[in-house]
């Protein structure tokens, strides 16, 4: 063995590492986050999984259909979360749950990342006209009071559009302010660089420096900030249907699950029903934090850690 | 200054122009309208109806009804709500004292705590207690609000019995007897520390952060030098320093104030001004929905730009024009 090592030495000299690679130890050696990463890897399989999880986990595997005959079943032996009062299987509807709350949550990060970071680099790198035109815009969604559109909105465009994606677009649309402003002014601050002027004057085109010579070099801080926003989505996707303004009533999410707590009577006596919606809710978007932290400390070349 | 903020000031009108003209849209863009409202619901005759829309201008070009709607609501007059028959003027009063006691309770819990802790963390920083008070804000910080309204409910009304868990005053107190305030006051509490206890965080750590900071100052080196106490130089000299930039998270407050109640009231069916707007999107009471987009939007541009002002105000090396 011991001189295999050897030989692969001989043969190619030890090369330092690559930013990624130094940014990928410092994060793996990140106790919490490593944590909040596999805690988050096991909601995303577990939610994937449900239609082949629930039928081994649950004798309710359906969750469209309500059961008379099983309403309000405190937690036991064959239904591990109880059953919620249409009979419905709490621990199976918590995975498909799941698949809905990550769905939106990702889409609706997607979304505003693609757009902010186009706005933002659009903006920043050409500047003048088109800058202080896509910076007006850009204040002019950051100053809608948010919940307060996404509710309207989304009453309007419901029925018209298969509800989720109504969500999703809702949500995207009117979340990318933030972004905008991020990315402009690293990009302000990364153009100013000797190696843009010497990528434009041998003639790059300015989609070729945005996109090969500006974005790598942002990419990390888009990186993070998609973490916080990721966290960020799932709240408000499950604040709304909360509400009862998301994710229509019928299709099982977090935040869907967690508004039977709006009864009293749900709320005060059959907590089996609405604690394990809101114990994963704060689980995730605690998770999602804190490797938004790791990943900003792995990410940052100044950090010792 | 004052050319600033005037500036700034005018500079909020077309904004508010674009945001009218994209509420006055999306009003008509929701499914039915308020006519059904509007008239004798007992004479059901096509040409009674037809004349009335006509009569109430639904029939009018969009731009003639939007012009209509608008100078009504700048000159104060905010339509009829059809859903309580009342002019939406009158519904908003009689709610904006609940939202406002809840702001006010809220802001107030959130400077107390953020005072209390982030003193003590700033103060000893690095130790348990700092490393303790940073983990609960951390915490405070990932849950929803919704969802600490919950077990806020659950933990304190339902189990402790300490608060009511909804309204807004007892139904059996006399109005403007002192039972009748200590029970507002009753009422308030559970969801104001909820709201409030939602931005403590922020200000906590930066409080801390901006204490650490000043600490390290010539002018502290200074003070202990001449022998000041340490208490007094924590106290008087450093926090002076560090309230000052929280001044201006009042602004940014103001709209995140405002997006928490529209969830805290409805959690805690609190009458307020969040609640309303929510009843009227559910009850298609489009007077009012538009007249609270209106208000809330005005209310957040007015957030950002006290904030703007405040900047300069209390950081003079900041220079606005």
């Amino acid at each position: 063995m011991a001189s295999s090592t050897t030989i692969t030495q001989q043969k190619k000299p030890e090369r330092s590492l690559s930013p990624w690679q130094i940014a990928r130890r410092k994060f793996v050696r990140n106790k919490l986050a490593m944590i909040s990463s596999f805690f988050i890897v096991l909601v995303t399989l577990m939610s994937l999984s449900a239609p082949f999880l629930a039928p081994v986990l649950s004798p309710l595997p359906d969750i469209s259909k309500v059961n008379i005959s099983a309403m309000n079943i405190e937690p036991n032996g064959e239904h591990l979360l109880g059953t919620d009062k249409s009979g419905r299987d709490v621990l199976t509807r918590l995975f498909y749950g799941g698949r809905i709350s990550l769905l939106v949550g990702f889409s609706a990060t997607l979304i505003v990342i693609t757009l902010g970071t186009v706005v933002g680099a659009l903006a920043g790198f050409f500047g003048g006209f088109i800058d202080s035109i896509l910076m007006r815009f850009t204040d002019f969604v950051l100053n809608f009071p948010f919940l307060v559109f996404v509710i309207v909105l989304n009453t309007i465009l419901y029925g018209i559009v298969d509800g989720l994606w109504v969500l999703i677009m809702v949500i995207g649309a009117l979340s990318w302010g933030g972004v905008a402003r991020l990315v402009r002014s690293k990009v302000l601050a990364e153009k100013e660089n000797e190696y843009i002027l010497a990528a434009l004057s041998i003639g790059c085109s300015p989609f070729k420096v945005i996109t090969k010579h500006l974005l790598p070099n942002v990419i990390s801080t888009i990186i993070v900030q998609g973490t916080l926003i990721f966290a960020t989505m799932i709240v408000i996707e499950s604040a709304l249907s909360y509400l009862g303004f998301g994710v229509p009533q019928a299709t099982p999410s977090w935040g869907n699950m967690l508004s039977s707590a709006n009864e009293p009577d749900v709320l005060q006596g059959k907590p089996w029903i609405w604690m394990p919606p809101a114990i994963i809710i704060t689980l995730t978007i605690l998770s999602i934090n804190f490797i938004g932290e790791g990943l900003k400390d792995a990410l940052n070349p100044k950090s010792l850690r | 200054m004052l050319k600033y903020s005037i500036r700034r000031l005018l500079g909020m009108i077309p904004m508010l122009i674009l945001i009218s003209i994209v509420v006055f849209s999306l009003a008509k863009l929701m499914p039915g309208d308020s006519l059904s409202g509007e008239i004798d619901p007992l004479n059901t005759s096509p040409e009674y109806i037809a004349e009335m829309r006509e009569k109430l201008g639904y029939n009018d070009p969009l731009p003639v009804q939007y012009f209509n709607w608008i100078t009504g609501f700048v000159q104060g007059d905010f339509g009829k709500s059809t859903r309580f028959q009342i002019p939406v003027f009158d519904l908003i009063m009689e709610k904006v004292p609940n939202t406002l006691l809840l702001g006010v309770t809220a802001l107030v819990i959130t400077y107390i705590m953020a005072f209390i802790m982030g003193m003590y963390s700033g103060r000893r920083p690095y130790t348990l207690g700092d490393n303790a008070i940073a983990g609960f804000n951390y915490i405070m910080l990932a849950i929803p609000s919704f969802v600490a309204a919950v077990f806020a409910i659950y933990i304190f009304a339902f189990q402790l019995n300490w608060f009511p868990f909804a309204g807004s005053v007892d139904i059996l107190v006399e109005e403007g007897s002192f039972e009748y305030y200590v029970s507002r006051m009753h009422h308030v509490l559970l969801p104001a520390i909820v709201l409030g206890a939602m931005s403590t965080a922020s200000y906590t750590q930066f409080l801390r952060n901006d204490i650490i900071e000043n600490s390290r100052k010539d002018f502290v080196r200074t003070a202990r030098a001449k022998g000041t106490p340490m208490k007094k130089i924590y106290n008087v000299h450093i926090l002076r320093n560090s309230i000052i930039p929280l001044v201006t998270f009042l602004g940014f407050d103001f709209a995140a104030l405002i997006g928490g109640a529209i969830i805290t009231e409805t959690i805690f069916t609190y009458p307020g001004i969040g609640q309303l707007f929510l009843e009227s999107v559910t009850s298609r009471d489009y007077p009012t929905l538009m007249a609270l987009t209106m208000l809330l939007s005005f209310l957040t541009l007015f957030g950002n730009l006290l904030a703007d002002i405040l900047y300069g105000v209390v950081d003079p090396r900041i220079r606005l024009d």
